[in-house]
């Protein structure tokens, strides 16, 4: 058993679900490994605050999750707006050499109290970059699906790329490439400098 | 005309598990779908409208739930493979007719995603507390089938069974999943279209129209026999077999012990066929855990834990949970010193089941939940304890 819990959170509308479909299409469709999602029902996804789950195995001979459901500490965790930054403490994220990551977007959080506190959170502008670079706030899931893949390690950047292909519409295709491609980046350059200051 | 193009591409498909039930159904060959949206379950209501006229089906949102059971008998009374979706609340509606569909012998498939209660209760929790309802879903006496999922693969498999189980044992069939499942994710395993068409029962007119269009004992071999459906609008339909008990001919029979005996026996003799059940590392277990759906799957985990302390559990997993397996849980129960039975609901229907069977002679451990289901630390806690 190999599993990885990952608790994407944020407000109805931001790509919060899908993402955490993009993940799940990933790790199980071309990955081949077990794995289950869970979402906020209905009215939470549509302005509220939002969530959903992924629980990964990566060990291939798992073929059912038995537990579907992803609890603290978390392996990854996806923070997405002020509001579900609120609640984080740094004892949410599991102590582990490779996993216990944090993604959140300062762009859309300006309070984060917590994550001064943790060591392994990696702060990316999604909605910003998003804007700036791409022209558009959609493009913000594949810069984060960009980033989860490298820092995640869970499933193949082929299985990822193949994920995109399938999940967005092909005129956009390219630009969600490119958007993809500069999470990869942000995530490589934070791990180097991780590995350095621990050195 | 139904469209053989449209029906899901065989491979893996990443599904909601409402969906998955959704296409379980158009794979067996369902096209009609009376319904009334309800939470968890609207999700199949939502996908059968966009599917169901894509395979030459029709989906009707009814005006309510009455309204909706009723048009799914009288699809399937002309010919059509029919089913229903609703939550506890729907249930309570629909039984009203339920009834009168195992009375005329008309199969269909009701899907019950099952939410927390009574009443209204907290409409986006699990809970298995339709169960017992699911059994005694009307007046009178009347068997049931019911099948309970755990996984999305399995809602899809179960459905077809479903289907195939309503249009052989001429019964309504349920399928019991609830709010969580019901929302998961997970890959879905389509087999190709010739694999799932070996697979399906048809619906087939019977062979003689002067022929028996309902279920009797055969006196030479004391067997039931079950015919294919009458459709009505056709040569087969009787003429009379509403409102009063019925005969094999479809009129009104003066013994109505006949009538109630045929109605439940015709199933209840069928156990090889319709009982469905899988074991996990019980060979050599003194301690049985006997339990359906969701808390099955947690109990894998506490189970391999537990072995590696060197506990001999295992588990009697239940498929079908209508009609109760007793020869089945006997024989599985057999050498246990106390039987587990974690049960998402809090009164232990299924509970109540097993020590009917082992005649409270072996210790039977409830593990209630309500409205969210065992983490496996659940169940491994009470399995330690029993064990020492």
């Amino acid at each position: 058993m190999a599993r990885y819990e990952i608790r994407i959170a944020g407000f109805g509308g931001q790509g919060v679900i899908t993402l955490s479909k993009m993940i799940t299409m990933a790790s199980s469709l071309y990955e081949g490994l077990a794995a289950t999602q869970t979402e906020a029902y209905s009215a939470a996804a549509r302005g509220g605050k939002c969530w959903a789950e992924v629980v990964v195995d990566k060990d291939q001979d798992v073929k059912i999750i038995d537990y579907p459901k992803a609890l603290q500490p978390y392996d990854f965790l996806i923070i997405l707006s002020e509001e579900s930054a609120s609640d984080v403490k740094p004892n949410f994220l599991k102590k582990s050499d490779t996993t216990g990551y944090l993604i959140w977007d300062p762009s859309t959080i300006k309070k984060f109290k917590s994550a001064k506190r943790i060591k392994k959170g990696l702060s990316i502008p999604v909605q910003k970059l998003a804007v700036e670079r791409f022209g558009n706030i959609v493009f913000g899931n594949s810069i984060l699906f960009g980033a989860f893949t490298m820092l995640a390690g869970i499933f193949s950047e082929e299985s990822a790329l193949e994920t995109i292909r399938n999940f967005v519409p092909p005129n956009t295709l390219d630009t969600n490439l490119e958007a993809f491609e500069l999470g990869k980046q942000e995530a490589i350059e934070f791990l180097k400098k991780l590995e350095e200051g621990q050195e | 005309m139904i469209s053989e193009k449209r029906f899901l591409q065989a491979g893996k498909h990443l599904m909601m598990g409402n969906e998955a039930m959704s296409e379980g159904a158009i794979a067996a060959g369902c096209t009609f779908f009376g319904g009334y949206p309800i939470t968890p379950s609207t999700e199949v209501i939502e996908h059968l409208a966009k599917r169901l006229p894509e395979v030459g089906g029709v989906c009707m949102q009814m005006e309510d739930e009455l309204a909706s059971i009723n048009a799914v008998m009288g699809a399937s009374l002309v010919g059509a493979k029919a089913m229903t979706a609703t939550s506890g609340p729907g249930l309570a509606l629909m039984a009203e007719t339920i009834s009168m569909g195992a009375n005329l012998e008309i199969p269909f498939v009701f899907c019950d995603v099952q939410r927390n209660g009574p009443g209204t209760g907290y409409v986006t929790e699990p809970h298995h507390n339709d169960i017992g309802f699911a059994r005694f879903s009307g007046n009178g006496e009347f068997q049931i089938i019911a099948l309970a999922p755990m996984n999305c693969q399995e809602l899809y498999d179960l459905t077809i069974t479903a289907f195939n189980f309503a249009e052989k044992y001429r019964c309504p069939v349920f399928l019991m999943s609830d709010a969580y499942l019901g929302h998961l994710h997970e890959v879905v395993d389509i087999p190709t279209r010739e694999e799932i068409l070996k697979k399906i029962i048809k619906r087939e007119l019977p062979a003689n129209t002067k022929g028996r269009v309902f279920s009797y004992k055969d006196p030479s071999t004391g067997e039931y026999v079950i015919p294919s459906p009458p459709i009505m609008g056709t040569e087969y339909c009787p003429g009379l077999f509403l409102h009063q008990p019925h005969g094999p001919d479809g009129l009104p029979t003066p013994k109505p012990i006949v009538f109630q005996e045929m109605l439940i026996e015709k199933i209840t003799s069928k156990m090889d066929e319709i009982s469905l059940t899988e074991t996990y590392k019980l060979d050599d277990a003194d301690i049985v855990i006997v339990s359906y759906g969701l808390p099955v799957r947690s109990s894998y985990r506490a189970v391999d834990i537990a072995r590696e302390e060197g506990i001999k559990v295992g588990i009697f997993r239940l498929i079908t949970v209508w009609p109760f397996p007793d020869e089945k849980v006997k024989v599985a129960v057999k050498d246990a010193k106390a039987v587990i039975v974690p049960e998402l609901n809090y009164t232990g229907v299924i509970a109540e089941q097993v020590e009917r069977v082992t005649k409270l002679e072996t210790p039977v451990i409830k593990i209630p939940k309500v409205a969210e289901f065992h983490h496996p630390d659940d169940i491994l806690k009470v399995i330690r304890e029993v064990a020492k």
